[in-house]
C-alpha cells in the first residue's frame, strides 16, 4: 500500500482544515452583515462547486506559473496543491457554517446585544456554539473533499512521490499500471475514512448539540 | 417616570415595538433624542444626522421579548449569568446573584434546565430574570404575555407588579390587548402610524379619549356624530338634545364625535321625558354576559349594550323588542370630528424614560 501517498492525502486534509475553518467561520458570519454585493461574493465563492476541476487547476497551473511564495515554488509543490484545495473547498467550507448563522434567530443575537455583550463576545459566546453543527458538518465536508480529490491537484501538482502524490492519484496510477488490487486497498481505506467521517459528523457530532457547553461553563 | 408602568397600545404596524426597539438601539430613528436618567442613549436631527448612538449593550436596558429569546445552548442560570459576564464580579458572585433572581421569579429550582426543557412561562421568567439581572435603567416589555396560555399570564402579572414594588424603575409594555394594559399600566400611550395620539391614564384615556380614532383603537363600540353648541349636543337624526360639560374649547355648531361608556347607559321597560326608544337587533351571550345590538327607531343608529345574563332574563330581552334607552349625558364624552395631527413622533413620549 502506498503509506506515503496516504499520508500526504491526510497532510494535505489536515493544512486544509486548519487553514480554511477559521477563513469559512469569519466569511460565512462576514455574509450574514452584508446586503450589497452578498449575492456576487456568494456566487463567487460557490464557483468551485460548479466549475469542472481541470478547467479550474488549469487557470491556478497558468496562474500560478513560475511565482513562488516565501521561495517555494507553486507549481508541482505542496504547497501548491494546498493552495489549490483550499480553493476547491471554499464552497464546502463556508455554505454549512453560513447556512448554521443564518438559522440563528435574529432575536438571539439582539438578545445578547441588549445582554451588554460586545460583538465579539456574543459571536464567541453565543453565535459560535450555535453554529457547531455547521462548522462540525463543514469541517468533515472538507475533509472528505480534500482526501478524494484528484482534478486539481493533478493539474496543479502532477503526481510527484511524497510532494504531490495523493491517495486519488496513487489510485489513478495504480489502475493505469494494472495494480488493481493496490488501487483496491487504497480505495477502500479512502472509502472507510470518508465513512468515518461522514458517520462520525451525522453521529456524534449531531448529538453533540452543545460541544460549546463546555466553553459556556465559563460564563 | 421611575417605577411608572407605562403601555404602548396601537394596531399592528403601528409602530409600537420599532418604538422599543428604538429605545434599546436594535434600530435608529432619523430623528429624536433618547435620554435615560440624565444620559443621552441617541440624538439625531435633520441637520447633523446622528450626533449620538449609544450601542445596545451600553444602553443599560432590559428587554423582554415576545418569543422569550432564552440562549438555547446555555441552561437558565447561564442565560442569567450571560448579562453578568462583563462585571467586574467573580464568577461565582456572578452565578449566586444570576440564582438570586431565578429564585425572585420563583424558578430556583430549575437553573439547570435547558431552555427547551422549560414551558413557556417558566421560559419568560428565565428571560425576565436576564432582563433584570444587569440593573438595568429601564425595563422594556415587547408584547411579553401574547405567547402565554391565561393562567400563566395572571401569575406572571404578580410577578411584574412584584418586581415594580422592589424595583424603581421605568416599565415600557407595548401589547396589543386594551384589557392587558388597563389592568397593568399607569399610563397608555395610544401610537397609530408611528405617531402617538393620546397618553394617559386608562381610566381617562377610556373615557375621554382625545379623538375619534383613539375612541375606535382603544374600542369603544358606542361612538356616535352630532353637533355641539353651547353646552347642547344634538344627535344626528334624533330630537334628542343632551347637556354636555366641555372645556369651552369647541366653537359653536361644531360637528362632533361622542362617546359613551357602557355604564353611561340603561335599558327600561318603560318610557320616561328622557329616554330613547331602541328596539333589540340582535343578542348574543357569551357565558354570563350578552351582548346587546340595539337600534335606535328615530336615526337608525346602532347601540351596543352589554348586560348580565340575570339583566337579560329580567328585561326579557329579545330580537325586535322595542324597549327604552337611556343615556346619562354626564358620561358622554365629545370630541372634534376630524384627526388631531399631533405632530409627536413616537419618541417625544418616551421621555418618561
Amino acid at each position: 500500500m502506498d503509506i506515503d501517498a496516504l499520508l500526504l492525502s491526510l497532510k494535505l486534509a489536515l493544512w486544509t482544515l486548519a487553514l480554511i475553518l477559521p477563513f469559512g467561520i469569519w466569511v460565512a458570519h462576514a455574509l450574514q452583515g452584508m446586503s450589497k454585493g452578498r449575492s456576487w461574493i456568494e456566487a463567487a465563492l460557490a464557483l468551485p462547486l460548479v466549475l469542472p476541476p481541470t478547467v479550474l487547476g488549469y487557470y491556478l497551473l497558468v496562474g500560478f506559473g513560475g511565482k513562488s511564495i516565501f521561495g517555494i515554488p507553486l507549481v508541482f509543490s505542496f504547497t501548491g496543491i494546498l493552495i489549490a484545495s483550499l480553493i476547491v473547498n471554499l464552497p464546502f467550507a463556508i455554505q454549512p457554517i453560513q447556512r448554521a448563522f443564518e438559522a440563528i434567530h435574529p432575536e438571539i443575537r439582539e438578545a445578547a446585544q441588549v445582554s451588554g455583550l460586545s460583538q465579539w463576545q456574543t459571536f464567541r459566546l453565543i453565535e459560535l456554539p450555535l453554529a457547531w453543527r455547521g462548522i462540525t458538518s463543514a469541517a468533515v465536508l472538507t475533509f472528505a473533499h480534500t482526501l478524494g480529490e484528484f482534478g486539481v491537484v493533478l493539474m496543479v501538482g502532477g503526481a510527484i512521490p511524497g510532494e504531490t502524490k495523493t491517495v486519488s492519484i496513487a489510485i489513478y496510477d495504480k489502475v493505469q499500471s494494472f495494480d488493481t488490487s493496490g488501487a483496491g486497498m487504497l480505495s477502500l481505506v479512502l472509502l472507510g475514512t470518508s465513512l468515518i467521517a461522514i458517520t462520525l459528523s451525522y453521529g456524534v457530532f449531531g448529538r453533540q448539540t452543545n460541544r460549546a457547553r463546555n466553553l459556556e461553563r465559563r460564563v | 417616570m421611575p417605577g411608572e408602568l407605562h403601555a404602548l397600545v396601537g394596531p399592528s404596524g403601528s409602530g409600537k415595538t420599532t418604538a422599543l426597539r428604538t429605545i434599546a438601539g436594535l434600530s435608529n430613528a432619523q430623528t429624536g433624542k433618547i435620554e435615560c436618567d440624565g444620559s443621552i442613549w441617541f440624538e439625531a436631527n435633520e441637520i447633523q444626522g446622528i450626533t449620538t448612538a449609544l450601542s445596545p449593550a451600553q444602553r443599560s436596558c432590559g428587554f423582554l421579548f415576545q418569543q422569550y429569546a432564552l440562549f438555547p445552548h446555555l441552561s437558565a442560570l447561564e442565560n442569567v449569568c450571560i448579562p453578568l459576564y462583563n462585571s467586574v464580579a467573580a464568577l461565582s458572585d456572578r452565578k449566586s446573584l444570576a440564582q438570586e433572581w431565578l429564585d425572585r421569579m420563583g424558578i430556583g429550582e430549575l437553573s439547570d434546565r435547558m431552555p427547551h426543557q422549560l414551558s413557556g412561562g417558566q421560559q419568560q421568567r428565565v428571560a425576565l430574570a436576564r432582563a433584570l439581572a444587569r440593573s438595568p435603567k429601564i425595563l422594556l416589555l415587547d408584547e411579553p404575555f401574547s405567547a402565554i396560555d391565561a393562567p400563566t399570564r395572571q401569575s406572571l402579572y404578580k410577578t411584574l407588579a412584584q418586581i415594580r414594588k422592589d424595583l424603581n424603575i421605568p416599565i415600557l409594555l407595548v401589547t396589543h390587548d386594551l384589557r392587558e394594559a388597563d389592568l397593568l399600566a399607569d399610563r397608555i400611550t395610544v401610537i397609530d402610524q408611528g405617531v402617538g395620539l393620546q397618553t394617559a391614564p386608562p381610566k381617562v384615556l377610556f373615557e375621554r379619549p382625545r379623538n375619534s380614532r383613539v375612541a375606535e383603537l382603544v374600542g369603544i363600540n358606542n361612538k356616535f356624530e352630532g353637533v355641539f353648541t353651547a353646552g347642547k349636543l344634538s344627535w344626528n337624526g334624533c330630537q334628542r338634545i343632551f347637556n354636555v360639560v366641555d372645556k369651552g374649547k369647541i366653537p359653536p355648531d361644531t360637528p362632533v364625535a361622542w362617546v359613551i361608556p357602557a355604564d353611561g347607559l340603561s335599558l327600561e321597560i318603560t318610557k320616561s321625558p328622557t329616554s330613547i326608544e331602541v328596539v333589540v337587533d340582535h343578542v348574543s351571550a357569551i357565558g354570563q354576559i350578552a351582548v346587546i345590538q340595539l337600534r335606535t327607531i328615530e336615526g337608525h343608529h346602532t347601540v351596543v349594550w352589554e348586560a348580565s345574563a340575570a339583566e337579560v332574563k329580567r328585561l326579557s330581552i329579545e330580537a325586535s323588542k322595542v324597549f327604552h334607552l337611556e343615556i346619562d349625558s354626564s358620561k358622554i364624552h365629545i370630541m372634534p370630528l376630524r384627526q388631531i395631527n399631533d405632530p409627536r413622533r413616537f419618541i417625544a413620549f418616551e421621555g418618561a424614560a
